[in-house]
């Protein structure tokens, strides 16, 4: 029985940043990467269902990335799981989250696991629709921002709880096999020792091309996007003034600045 | 039979052969009994891994040999203890080598060589030795005696600070009722010896070369004249004697059977423990061995036999149980407790002909004899116990490889856990970004050399909170302005240092340490200088003493001395003195750790400062609570914080105005505990460094010489 899971290795911004040469990114080097935060935990989801299991469950991660992202994979086999796959190609440039999520429907109909988690979304690009939109490719029922989870691998089904604004919760039953996206929270991802992520460094990340998956050049990279990005920069900082003085003074500049703004300064 | 010839105790005198035989029998089924007890006890040690010693043995013995008869470590903070103890090793040791003469001549050099020695002037020399060290040892148990019975003593109490009232292993009564059991039997043993004598003496009152030297043995020609006054015959002492032969003898032969399996092995096992202690063994933590599969300890028999010896070693004295601050502010450990627990696990487990089954040797958890995680998050490391135990308990290296064991489950405190993942991507605990660690020097009118780029004579360490944490960040911009205007050849690595990892170390993230290690001698081979100094002690003594395993060998050192130094040399003047009463707090890793007491005093009488320690400093300093990763675990809402507790310490000195720390770490905790306990606007806290600045003055106001 197999459990599969989109990960993402996501960028942060380290301090003083600067924008690539093209506007449409920020430079490498001023990036630390690392494994997508809401990943963590349906990797950690997944670990607990196979070490709770009676059966022998097979957790595997995949990422649609180049080969830098083998670093978080090494990570992700450090706590727990048992192979990884990345897909990568540089024809796979320039995919929206539409076109990754065709790669990842693909290489999930080549491993036909039982279950498919993603992450509700990534830190750094917050589509929040790459795990819905694989299920969508593979047609699967899918559910968005899972709190809780109960789900015995090869049950036919699943049942889990969704939180709601207002504090209420709703419980749903879903068809297997299913996609899932996990919301934080949901367990306390386990601590991934230092020594365990160097002996995970012996362990091989499968790499797969799009072409492998029996996909063509037209279904990915920008050809197969519907969007892509235009630009990324910083926006104008807004104008804040702290008013000093007194009360009265206070009340009096404040006064004159309404008044700036409606026009009409004496 | 010349008159000198006769002068001695005839063994066995007057026994019919049966008995003699009966009595061999016996003597030869004790030393059975003991022999099995040892080696039941040498097999549950060799069910520990593999250790190698460093060093030769000899020199080992002889540290061992000194200490032991020297006293020197059972005698520290407790005098009066050391005293009795001293009294009752010494009355042993030659009432054991008196037993010893006796059984050289009487049944080794004479039945085979017809050489007797026991006799005369040397027997009667020896009777009064023996009755002196009988009297010592008996004085010595009852000073002991009244320690546990009348002196209620808190270190002597042992219920236990990590397990509550109603649990199985709370109060542990059975070690009360040995230590009894202990004592009284020697103080029977000893009293029964005298006894046995006068006894003998009435007995052979007729003959002169027995009554005529009686005094020889004073203690028993009194208790004898006392027995004649109450009317005791010749014939009395006879019957007297041979009953009471039986009783002593009987008694002395089940105390030898017993030795293996009671407390009384500590003659054996705290020896040995002294003998193989690590005299590094909290400042460098070892590897991993390459060989081992999980890291630290999960089993009992995960532990070295060493370590096993050091379980066995403890004689339950409570020096560290007094000294631990995490005890102290009711954290629930005791290093004695982990101690007793794991030899009580040890025990049961290991001392059976057949290992019990894999599952039941684990040793983590609350059942007893297990240690639970929250007692092996409370440890700061701060060896205070390591440094006090009189027979080289090794405390802090159990703890680690304990904590290793939960790092590696992950089982830790959240904020720990982010911390050390933090400290991986960022290669320091504040998350800031690798660039800005040299930030600071940006505030500062000279510019920092980059030591990697240019060579400088001295590489400055500067740790991570002195880098990153803004009140630590302005005495590290002062000690740099000191620096620059003393003239010195300096530099730091800016973006290359990253956390020196001794705390995380200390935390049981071993491989993380590895990584920031390793990645700190790179940068420092980068570099190119002579010495370095280290602002930060953490970082001192890791560099000094665990860098070595990775091929890092510097000369290195703290701040402190680099700055009596530069006085001494007249590159820093005292130009406005200060007449300040102060207090020094001895940070853990300078002081206990490296015996760096010293210099930090030395510059501030050389400022001109009145210092008063307090009553914990030097070796016995209390820890500020955050060694060992604690800075980055909260502390339990509510409950005292060791720096609380040393802030207490400090505000009984009258008229106090500056507690002089000397670690960053030590500037936070205890500016903090300053405001908690309420002593703000009473005392100050502040760096040395920054005491040295108000006392130096700037070049340019010193006079010019025209």
């Amino acid at each position: 029985m197999k459990i599969l899971i989109a990960v993402k290795q996501v960028a942060a911004l380290d301090e003083d940043f600067e924008i690539r040469e093209d506007g449409r990114d920020v430079e490498e080097e001023f990036l630390i990467r690392d494994l997508n935060e809401w990943d963590d935990y349906s990797l950690e989801e997944a670990v607990k269902i196979k070490e709770a299991s009676s059966e022998p469950v097979e957790v595997v991660v995949m990422s649609v990335a180049p080969e830098e992202a083998d670093e978080v994979l090494r990570k992700c086999l450090a706590k727990g799981a048992d192979r990884a796959i990345r897909i990568w190609d540089d024809g796979l440039e320039g995919s929206d989250p539409i076109a990754i999520a065709r790669v990842l429907a693909a290489a999930a109909k080549v491993e036909a696991p039982y279950m498919l988690f993603a992450g509700v979304q990534s830190s750094d690009q917050t589509f929040a629709s790459t795990g819905i939109a694989t299920a969508a490719f593979l047609g699967w029922p899918h559910a968005a921002v899972v709190s809780s989870l109960d789900y015995s691998p090869g049950a036919k089904s699943a049942v889990f709880r969704r939180e709601l604004e207002g504090g209420l919760l709703q419980e749903v039953e879903i068809q297997c096999p299913a996609v899932l996206t996990i919301q934080l929270g949901i367990n306390t991802p386990r601590y991934a020792s230092l020594r365990s992520i160097k002996q995970a460094a012996a362990k091989p990340v499968e790499v797969r091309t799009f072409t492998d998956l029996n996909l063509s050049a037209g279904d990915v990279g920008e050809s197969g996007s519907h969007s892509r990005i235009r630009r990324m920069y910083i926006p104008d900082k807004g104008q804040a003034q702290l008013i000093e003085g007194d009360a009265a003074a206070k009340a009096r500049r404040l006064a004159e600045i309404i008044r700036e703004f409606k026009g009409d300064a004496a | 039979m010349s008159r000198t010839d006769a002068v001695t105790r005839i063994l066995f005198e007057a026994f019919p052969t049966a008995e003699v035989r009966l009595f061999y029998a016996l003597g030869y089924t004790a030393i059975g009994i003991f022999c099995w007890g040892v080696y039941v006890q040498i097999r549950k040690y060799r069910r520990g891994t593999a250790l190698a010693l460093e060093g030769s043995l000899w020199s080992r013995a002889g540290d061992m040999v000194g200490k032991v008869l020297s006293h020197r470590t059972v005698n520290r903070r407790d005098h009066a203890a050391g005293g009795a103890h001293r009294l009752i090793f010494y009355g042993f040791v030659l009432l054991f080598l008196g037993t010893a003469t006796i059984t050289l001549q009487y049944d080794i050099l004479e039945p085979l060589f017809g050489i007797r020695f026991w006799q005369g002037q040397f027997y009667l020399i020896f009777s009064l030795v023996l009755d002196i060290a009988g009297i010592a040892l008996l004085a010595g148990l009852l000073y002991m005696m009244y320690r546990r019975g009348w002196m209620k003593l808190p270190k002597l109490d042992y219920a236990r600070t990590d397990r509550a009232l109603g649990d199985p292993d709370f109060l542990r009564p059975e070690y009360r009722r040995e230590d009894w059991a202990f004592l009284w039997t020697l103080v029977i043993i000893g009293c029964t010896g005298f006894l046995l004598e006068a006894a003998r003496l009435v007995w052979l009152h007729a003959q002169p070369q027995a009554w005529d030297t009686r005094w020889w043995s004073p203690v028993g020609a009194a208790v004898a004249e006392a027995l004649e006054a109450v009317g005791l015959t010749a014939h009395g002492g006879g019957v007297l004697r041979l009953s009471l032969w039986w009783f002593h003898g009987l008694l002395a032969l089940t105390f030898i059977a017993l030795i293996p399996f009671t407390k009384v092995k500590h003659i054996f096992t705290s020896a040995a423990s002294l003998m193989v202690r690590d005299p590094k063994a909290a400042q460098r933590l070892t590897r991993i061995p390459a060989t081992q599969q999980t890291p630290g300890v999960a089993k009992i028999t995960d532990f070295t036999w060493k370590q096993l010896l050091n379980l066995d070693a403890c004689t339950k004295c409570g020096r560290c149980h007094e000294a631990c601050p995490a005890r102290a502010v009711g954290a629930p450990l005791s290093p004695r407790d982990v101690i007793l627990s794991l030899r009580e696990f040890a025990n049961a487990a290991l001392e059976s002909g057949s290992l019990p089954p894999e599952a039941e040797l684990g040793v983590h958890g609350k059942a007893p004899g297990q240690v639970a995680m929250e007692t092996l998050w409370s440890c700061r490391t701060c060896m205070a116990c390591v440094e006090i135990c009189p027979v080289a308990v090794e405390h802090v290296p159990i703890i680690v490889q304990m904590r290793r064991k939960l790092v590696e489950d992950g089982a830790m405190d959240p904020l720990l856990t982010k911390t050390l993942q933090t400290i991986h991507k960022t290669g320091n605990s504040f998350g800031e970004s690798k660039r800005k660690r040299g930030s600071w020097s940006k505030a500062l009118p000279f510019k920092v050399k980059d030591a990697r780029k240019e060579p400088v004579d001295l590489l400055w360490f500067v740790g991570d909170y002195a880098s990153f944490d803004p009140r630590n960040q302005k005495v590290t911009q002062t000690f740099a302005t000191l620096l620059h205007e003393a003239g010195v050849d300096f530099g730091i690595l800016y973006d290359g240092e990253s956390n020196a990892g001794n705390d995380v170390r200390r935390v049981g993230e071993e491989g993380l340490y590895e990584v920031l290690a390793e990645s700190n001698i790179a940068s420092l081979a980068g570099a190119t200088f002579k010495s370095i100094v280290t602002t930060d002690p953490h970082s001192y003594n890791t560099i000094l003493n665990e860098y070595p395993d990775f091929g890092g060998k510097y000369p290195i050192q703290h701040y402190t001395s680099l700055l009596k130094q530069l006085f001494t040399d007249g590159k820093l003047k005292v130009t406005r003195p200060l007449t300040l009463k102060t207090t020094f707090h001895d940070p853990c890793h300078l002081g206990r750790f490296n015996k760096g007491y010293e210099a930090p005093r030395d510059v501030l009488k050389l400022l001109g400062c009145e210092l008063i320690d307090m009553k914990r400093c030097r070796d016995n300093s209390f820890c500020c609570g955050a060694g060992g990763g604690r800075i980055w675990i909260p502390d339990p809402v509510g409950a005292e914080k060791p720096a609380q507790n040393r802030m207490r310490e400090a505000a009984a000195i009258p008229g106090l105005e500056v507690y002089v720390v000397s670690c960053p770490k030590d500037l936070t905790m205890f500016e903090d505990a300053l405001k908690t306990t309420g002593n703000e606007g009473k005392f100050v806290v502040k760096e040395l460094i920054e005491l040295v600045r108000e006392a130096v003055s700037a070049p340019q106001t010193l006079a010019v010489p025209a």
